[in-house]
């Protein structure tokens, strides 16, 4: 309306325009076909124009006189509802319907005047003034109104009737570490409640009936620019609600330091508990919270996504809380189960989870991925996946025979069967009994996982190095242990050549194109010219800084395996770096030269730290 | 960052020097001479920190930028003492005493921390809540032309603001959530009364009765100098490092409001006699005046930018009491200024809050990941039987 401010119509050609648009306004105002928001439209633009001609028809107070007693009138009605100890929600909807027309009144005289000149007019500025205040009023009433509605008719959620039983997940939980099956999604059903799943489900959190007139309030509280007053109250009666229902499914907030120091069967039926209400909470309350959201902010652009964000994150955050200080508990045998059932609910949950608040917060997301497992594991180390199997399957021997006896009557299918050579020893039958075959075939699981994890990175030498680290890891364990007499040599030797296949991959991946640069082309010439000298130079400097700044982040926990590779890489680069300066002598003084051999060897040793840095920094010392 | 720069060249030059000592004896040598690098780091970082210059008000002392500083200090210190601890060492030097004692009770204290840093985040939430509510006061305050209707808005703004800045820790946290007087409205009478719900979702997020105060208490049990033979090497380090993580949980709980404050301590164990630690000594006696002088009003932590908005909300709340159409030039004057201030508040505030929670959200993190490297570390010790390689 800002437009007509400096527009007011004082010569009569003027008065004609507007006494004609004023017309037309009328004529279409007499349509029968009009739909809500249109004719809304006419009747503000018929009451601008109203204002315009009485304005002009005579200078000062008697032009404003029919404004001032549409002013009255709605104050009227709005001052009268200030004493009255009712809610005017709850009086019915023609007190509802009548208390808006009147705010939407005041707002269209509110509009309508500030559009007028800026001639330093009393009665103008007198009449906003008043106005305002009257609208303040009303919306300070809406605000209470609104928080009224939503408590008077929040819905009970009864947790029972959307899920059945946690007691019986025990008994399914004996034979799912045993089934193998390739599909992530298989392995997931098979380890909860067959039958039992907590699918996506929407409920009303709010009773249906009194959604159109929250959002006739909404509608009114933003067109006056009173959306924060509307967000803060709403935003904070909805978390109080998820507060509540939170409470009624029993999950206490537990410090970490009390969570570690819990005994086995607190901590398990809590991890149960968790599991279950990690589903309920995020597959009914949050999408139904969401399309709450939707429904009476849709129409508002991002406040729906922005208040839902608001009003879930505490809980989200609260869950991932519980879940990282179990994570960060001693490893014991019977937790990984559990563990691994959370684990997985929350990969499985974080797809819903990513489309419920896929318009918000991406640093919200990130602090979520960091716990997920859609995302590729920072730096390229072992992955906690691969750790926690193999400490767990590290107590197998010790219950070999009890195991053996249960899972003498399973078939397992195993994809690399490894047929030990007959040497005589009990060996042979370590290798070949049921639980052997059990154990490799968990491990074979196990490394189609940790190849698909692989393949979340893009780039390949850290695909080369993750697989490199965890298979490594994987051969240290079974070394280490019992696990040696059932997995056998064989299987030892080949997984051995497994992770150093992946380690000469990563370092053709990695350092063939680096080295490229310090080739000769042609070997019969003994050096070459000074441009191409410092083409090459450059080059290599380059692509050995990307990727020492690269590389220096990235992780070999093992500290052998680490040593290994960094001489092996050092050998072939320094090799290759000090051949390349010994065939251009001529050329070494160049200020093109900035790392000798010795600066190169020592840089690599940098590598795989788990802390990024940059070639600058080193060059310090 | 500056302080990972210097880290990573303080990490170059061990691992440098690692892989050159083969043998591990005279090795007691190169440990203190990692000790003195890593104490003369800390004390240095520790100091460029304290010295804010005057002109940038924003960097101040307890400034959102200013923690954020201290915490990548922290997490460059944390990173330094974790490699110094575990680099090209074996399990068995580690569980050896008294390091045996030494370390576990280190681990016990970082989990502390942990629960800090999430009080701590839950914590920023009221502050951003705050943020809110002084985004609406200077919307209305801003208004032209500026009239009661305005001005009433404001004032339920920022007394809604004060209020939630003034919240008694003991009741927002054992009020039960039947006890909202949602309606207080209607039946007070009191057309201006603010919205108390909201804030009060803060404490549910904590565990029922958990204290900060007493948290830092008992972090700080413990906490001695080494002494003896003991007192050079890895127990010296130790030493360090508890003190720096405890001094760090103890500011961050001075400036940020968080459960159960009442009684915080304002003595922490740092030794006066040894010169590098009167840098936290000069820190902790100016956060300690601060915190007794305000702690008697109740306040909502020391964080600058949330005292800035307190003294800027009360003198606006005074401006609009008083505030009659069309209002006095000179105040109406003097209110604009404070208007503009609130709102370069708010703008620091929407700046920084959301960094600073990703660092608190980092230190987590790290913290988790080096004491399970650790416990690795230790476990692989524990479970030296059999032959590895």
């Amino acid at each position: 309306m800002d437009g007509c401010q400096s527009t007011i119509p004082t010569s009569e050609g003027d008065l004609h325009v507007v006494a004609a648009a004023h017309h037309i306004v009328k004529a279409l105002g007499a349509t029968k076909n009009l739909s809500d928001d249109l004719r809304k439209i006419l009747i503000d633009l018929d009451a601008h124009l109203s204002m315009i001609t009485s304005n002009t028809d005579s200078k000062g107070g008697k032009g404003f006189v029919d404004v001032e007693e549409r002013l009255k009138q709605s104050e009227r009605k709005i001052l009268s509802w200030e004493s009255d100890p009712r809610m005017i929600w709850d009086s019915g909807p023609r007190d509802a319907s009548g208390y808006l027309e009147a705010v939407d009144e005041i707002q269209t005289l509110v509009d309508g005047l500030q559009g007028l000149s800026v001639h330093e007019n009393r009665k103008q500025k007198e009449l906003i003034h008043r106005a305002m205040s009257v609208l303040q009023m009303a919306m300070s009433r809406l605000e209470e109104e609104l928080i009224h509605i939503l408590v008077q008719h929040r819905q009970q959620l009864d947790p029972k009737s959307i899920t059945s039983r946690s007691t019986q997940r025990d008994v399914v939980y004996d034979e799912s570490f045993v089934s193998v099956e390739d599909e992530p999604t298989e392995e997931t059903s098979s380890r909860n409640c067959s039958g039992d799943e907590i699918g996506e489900c929407i409920v009303d959190l709010i009773h249906a009936d009194v959604i159109p007139d929250i959002k006739s309030i909404a509608k009114v509280m933003f067109t006056s620019n009173y959306c924060p007053e509307f967000c803060e109250a709403f935003i904070g009666v909805q978390k109080e609600a998820l507060e509540q229902y939170f409470a009624i499914l029993d999950t206490e907030k537990l410090s970490i330091v009390d969570v570690l120091k819990l005994e086995w069967t607190s901590m398990s039926s809590k991890m149960n508990k968790w599991t279950w209400s990690v589903k309920i909470i995020v597959l009914v309350y949050l999408v139904s919270e969401k399309r709450l959201c939707d429904q009476l902010l849709g129409d508002f652009g991002s406040v729906s996504s922005f208040c839902f964000l608001e009003i879930s994150k505490a809980t989200i955050l609260c869950f991932l809380n519980f879940g990282e200080a179990v994570a960060m508990g001693p490893h014991q045998p019977e937790k990984l189960l559990r563990l691994l059932d959370m684990y997985e609910t929350l990969a499985d949950l974080l797809r819903d989870i990513d489309t419920l608040f896929s318009e918000e917060a991406a640093a919200f997301r990130v602090a979520i991925s960091s716990n997920g497992s859609l995302y590729p594991f920072p730096g390229g180390g072992v992955h906690p996946l691969n750790k926690y199997v193999m400490n767990y399957i590290r107590m197998f021997p010790e219950y070999c025979n009890t195991l053996n006896l249960l899972l003498k009557n399973q078939h397992v299918d195993v994809a690399d069967q490894v047929i030990e050579p007959d040497n005589g020893t009990n060996l042979s039958l370590s290798t070949s009994c049921p639980m052997a075959c059990h154990l490799r075939s968990i491990i074979s699981s196990l490394e189609s996982n940790l190849l698909r994890k692989s393949q979340l990175y893009r780039n390949e030498a850290l695909q080369h190095i993750f697989l490199m680290n965890n298979i490594h890891y994987m051969v240290q364990k079974v070394k280490g242990s019992e696990l040696r007499l059932f997995f056998g040599d064989e299987w030892i030797r080949k997984h051995n050549g497994k992770f150093q296949q992946h380690a000469k991959n990563y370092e053709r991946a990695t350092w063939s194109s680096v080295i490229c640069f310090l080739k000769d082309d042609n070997p019969g010439s003994s050096s070459f010219s000074k441009q191409t000298f410092k083409e090459r130079c450059k080059g290599f400097s380059i692509a050995f800084e990307e990727v020492y700044k690269t590389q220096t982040s990235w992780s070999i926990p093992d500290p052998q395996l680490r040593e290994d590779l960094r001489i092996s890489t050092s050998l072939k680069v320094a090799l290759a770096y000090r051949t390349f300066l010994g065939r251009n002598p001529a050329h070494i003084e160049n200020k093109c030269v900035k790392l000798t051999v010795e600066h190169v060897e020592k840089l690599l040793l940098d590598l795989f730290e788990g802390s990024p840095r940059s070639l600058r920094n080193s060059h310090r010392w | 960052m500056t302080g990972t720069d210097t880290q990573s060249s303080f990490l170059g030059r061990i691992s440098i020097r690692r892989n050159q000592v083969n043998a591990m004896d005279g090795s007691h040598e190169q440990e203190i001479e990692d000790l003195d690098l890593f104490q003369k780091q800390v004390s240095d970082r520790f100091a460029e920190i304290l010295s804010a210059p005057d002109d940038t008000p924003f960097d101040a002392f307890l400034s959102i930028s200013w923690i954020r500083k201290l915490l990548d200090v922290f997490l460059g210190c944390e990173a330094e003492c974790k490699a110094i601890l575990l680099m090209g060492r074996d399990a068995a030097q580690i569980s050896k005493p008294p390091l045996d004692r030494l370390i576990p009770e280190l681990l016990d204290r970082v989990v502390k921390a942990l629960d800090i840093c999430n009080a701590i985040a839950n914590g920023l939430e009221l502050v951003r809540h705050c943020q809110k509510l002084a985004e609406i006061a200077v919307l209305a305050l801003e208004q032209k032309p500026f009239g009661e209707g305005q001005s009433k808005r404001a004032k339920k703004a920022l007394v809604s603001l004060i209020s939630a800045m003034h919240l008694d820790d003991k009741e927002g946290s054992a009020h039960k959530t039947t006890d909202r007087n949602w309606s207080f409205g209607r039946r007070g009478g009191n057309k201006d009364r603010p919205l108390f719900g909201h804030y009060k979702s803060l404490s549910w997020q904590v565990a029922r009765n958990w204290s900060a105060s007493k948290q830092i208490h008992a972090m700080t049990m413990n906490v001695v100098p080494p002494r003896g033979p003991e007192a050079s090497g890895l127990p010296s380090l130790i030493f360090i490092m508890n003190l720096i993580m405890v001094f760090v949980m103890w500011v961050l709980i001075a400036a940020i409001p968080c459960q159960e404050r009442n009684g915080l301590t304002t003595h922490l164990p740092i030794p006066k006699n040894v010169n590098w630690t009167h840098t936290l000594t000069g820190l902790l006696e100016k956060i300690g005046d601060e915190w007794k002088k305000k702690e008697k009003k109740g306040m909502a932590g020391l964080l600058f930018e949330m005292q800035k908005m307190e003294k800027l909300g009360q003198s606006l709340i005074d401006f609009t009491d008083s505030f009659q159409y069309p209002g006095e030039k000179d105040k109406v004057e003097e209110a604009a200024k404070q208007v503009a201030e609130l709102a370069e508040v708010c703008q620091r505030m929407e700046e920084g809050l959301g960094p600073l929670q990703m660092l608190i959200r980092e230190v987590f993190h790290r913290l988790v990941r080096s004491r399970t490297e650790i416990l690795d570390v230790l476990d692989q010790g524990a479970k030296s039987s059999a032959p590895l390689v």
